[in-house]
């Protein structure tokens, strides 16, 4: 199948772009490959992506990854952000996300109502 | 502590003391509680009724990081309801070490067209003025009036001013602050209040704060561990450290995740993305400028103090300072929405507009409606600037886009207008987020992006659980909270990208809270500070419904309602209902 894969900033060098402002790959993946197996295609490490889209619904963001296991589908389109890039929670507030991404949320106490998701152990001043 | 009270009938003014309603007020808290105060609503915007107020944020003057906001209200001529338009500048604390609480700025000359300009300085004991004539920078550009008024006065001034725009009237005239290095690019850009301080024949306000005393603490040392944890937060989070998101990319870094989301409105909200995104994203601004300067270059400060540091510098090909900064909302309305992606004539954009004291945001969504019209094509860079120059040079055609999105949407007979209580929409699309669609329709300001920020999950939560997913219900409650914080937050001075840090660390929370009541002598909590900027929503509500506004006018544009976004392909369905809920139940 053909999924239409966008990497943005320093990422683009898994697309093969030399520069690092955004590189577009065109992959080509076996029927039922995952978010996981797209990765591993491009050998770009999963800790190394931040904010996640498939098909313009949130999937993934910095420190909470629930699509490594969503079975793309033929036609999709899946960008990468990096982790310098940011979506803060006022302006995706009621945002479309995946199915996976609204489970992940729901389950939290927070409701998914933080800047990011990997800064949980950070106390500082302490 | 002094309110200064300017008249520009006769120009005359007076130091009065700080009434007790006011004492523990600042920023948008003290202007919007003075204009609901002393301003008929049902005034002319630019009559002599209308009244000019400056206040900084509480804690502007202080060590405190990020606080040097200094706030503008008035009734705006945009919305014709209550306008607090705020920016980041050195003008903020050097007030706010001259104890004016607030600089009201009232009455108008009899002489049309005749201009002066206030020098403020400390005289020994008390805050004094003298009225200059101005009549040498009308009708100037005004980076060459800020480097005039440079020469003349000295470096260690700070410069509040109009150009053109509110020369002329516009309704989408902003009001310009200094730099860190002098120039007119510090904007209370929104609501047309430069029009408003042109209408008093005010041209600049010059503050020398030397020999000024500086602030005075109520609990210093509860201010001071405060401010540290503030500090520590925003030095650690990943998108307010140093090289982090905002250093390193600036405001801009949002478009290509907003472009994805297929939240990007393009070619005046026709479609959520945009094929040229990248072309001007933050990501594509930091390889170029790191291409034609040879070297990585992260953004600088706003105004002293910011730890942040977001601003950009856009460089052209040959090394030479195009403009500085271009942010996000600027970037997108002279750019997506535009259907421009050339970065360089988005540069050359925002520099005429810093010229002109455009509002970029309106000023982008008017030329956005005058091409969806067929006067140009979408794309036209070369067309947009030529009606930038022609709304700075007082053109037929340019005094009608000059009036704004809703004004040219009117010309033009398009009922395709991106407004919210005549306001232009900033750069999210409120179809596909429908949170922030919720903001923009109810906010007391018009289609705002920065009415609604989070600091806290519980306080949004009401000290429950928070699910954001659940029925529209919740998108009231949600917006309600946020535009509550952000009132508050709107008072302290704070820049609200802290909201990003302290939102994830509540030592930085803690921390915001204990500088307030160390600076106030206060004893908030959280809950009660927040509830403290429902207050202040209250009074702008008042002053609203006073002026005439309904909740009808609390809605979206109609074409959002039967027009699909792509790619998402989706309306405007939050019901009227819920809408009413948002400030219903405040």
């Amino acid at each position: 199948m053909h999924i239409e894969v966008w990497l943005y900033g320093p990422l683009a060098r898994y697309g093969g772009s030399e520069g690092k402002i955004a590189a577009l790959v065109q992959a080509e993946l076996p029927a039922q490959s995952t978010v996981a197996d797209l990765l591993a295609s491009l050998e770009l490490p999963t800790e190394e992506r931040g904010i996640t889209f498939i098909n313009g619904d949130l999937s993934a963001m910095p420190g909470l990854q629930p699509d490594l296991g969503r079975i793309l589908n033929d036609g999709d389109r899946i960008a990468f952000s990096h982790l310098k890039s940011m979506w803060p929670f006022q302006y995706r507030h009621a945002a479309a996300l995946t199915g996976e991404m609204q489970g992940a949320v729901q389950a939290r106490a927070d409701g998914g109502m933080r800047s990011r998701f990997d800064e949980e152990q950070l106390s500082p001043g302490e | 502590m002094w309110m200064l009270r300017i008249d520009m009938t006769d120009r005359s003014y007076k130091l009065e003391e700080v009434a007790e309603r006011y004492q523990k007020l600042g920023g948008r808290g003290l202007t919007s509680t003075l204009i609901h105060d002393e301003v008929d609503p049902t005034c002319h915007p630019l009559g002599p009724n209308n009244k000019l107020v400056f206040s900084a944020g509480i804690l502007s003057g202080t060590p405190s990081p990020s606080s040097s906001r200094i706030s503008i209200g008035g009734k705006s001529p945009l919305t014709g309801g209550i306008k607090e338009s705020n920016s980041g500048a050195g003008f903020a604390p050097a007030l706010a070490r001259m104890r004016v609480k607030a600089v009201v700025v009232e009455g108008q000359p009899a002489e049309k067209g005749a201009y002066w300009m206030v020098h403020l300085t400390w005289d020994g004991d008390k805050p004094a003025v003298e009225f200059l004539p101005a009549a040498e920078y009308v009708g100037e550009d005004l980076y060459v009036s800020y480097a005039k008024l440079y020469e003349r006065f000295g470096k260690r001034v700070h410069v509040a001013g109009v150009g053109k725009a509110g020369e002329l009237g516009y309704r989408n005239s902003g009001v310009a602050f200094d730099d860190m290095r002098h120039k007119p690019t510090r904007f209370s850009g929104r609501g047309g209040l430069g029009a408003v301080m042109a209408s008093k024949g005010l041209k600049f306000v010059v503050l020398n704060s030397e020999g000024a005393p500086g602030v005075e603490y109520a609990d210093k040392e509860l201010f001071m561990q405060g401010a540290k944890k503030l500090r520590a937060a925003l030095g650690e989070h990943a998108l307010t450290k140093p090289q982090g998101a905002l250093n390193t990319y600036g405001t801009c870094v949002l478009v290509n995740i907003i472009n994805e989301a297929g939240a990007f409105p393009t070619r005046n909200f026709r479609t959520g993305r945009f094929a040229g995104a990248a072309k001007i994203s933050g990501e594509a601004i930091f390889e170029n400028n790191k291409q034609r300067m040879g070297k990585e270059i992260y953004n600088h400060a706003c105004s002293p103090g910011c730890v942040i540091q977001c601003s950009n510098t856009i460089y052209a090909e040959n090394g030479e300072e195009i403009v500085s900064c271009v942010e996000y909302e600027s970037d997108w309305a002279l750019g997506a929405n535009c259907g421009i992606d050339d970065l360089d004539a988005i540069a050359k954009m925002v520099k005429l507009c810093n010229a002109y004291s455009l509002d970029t945001i309106e000023t982008g969504d008017a030329i956005a409606v005058a091409m969806d019209s067929g006067l140009l094509e979408f794309g036209d860079a070369e067309g947009a600037i030529a009606l930038i120059e022609q709304m700075g040079h007082g053109e037929p055609l340019g005094r009608i886009l000059g009036g704004g999105t809703q004004a040219t949407a009117d010309a033009f007979g398009n009922p395709r207008s991106p407004a919210v209580k005549g306001q232009g929409m900033p750069a999210y699309e409120p179809r596909a987020i429908k949170g922030i669609g919720v903001t923009y329709a109810t906010s007391t300001m018009g289609a705002d992006h920065t009415a609604g920020y989070t600091i806290a999950p519980e306080i949004a939560g009401s000290g429950g659980k928070v699910d954001p997913l659940l029925a529209d219900a919740s998108k009231a409650d949600l917006s309600r909270a946020f535009q509550k914080t952000t009132a508050m937050l709107d008072s302290t001075g704070h820049c609200l990208f802290i909201s990003f840090a302290i939102l994830d660390i509540p030592s930085g929370f803690e921390g915001m809270i204990e500088e307030l009541n160390g600076m106030l002598g206060t004893h908030y909590t959280g809950d009660e500070a927040v509830a403290w900027g429902g207050e202040i929503l209250k009074v702008e509500r008042a002053f609203n419904e006073a002026a005439g506004l309904t909740p009808v006018d609390d809605r979206l544009p109609e074409f959002m309602k039967y027009e699909q976004l792509p790619p998402h392909d989706v309306v405007a369905d939050v019901s009227d209902e819920i809408m009413d809920q948002v400030y219903g139940e405040l």
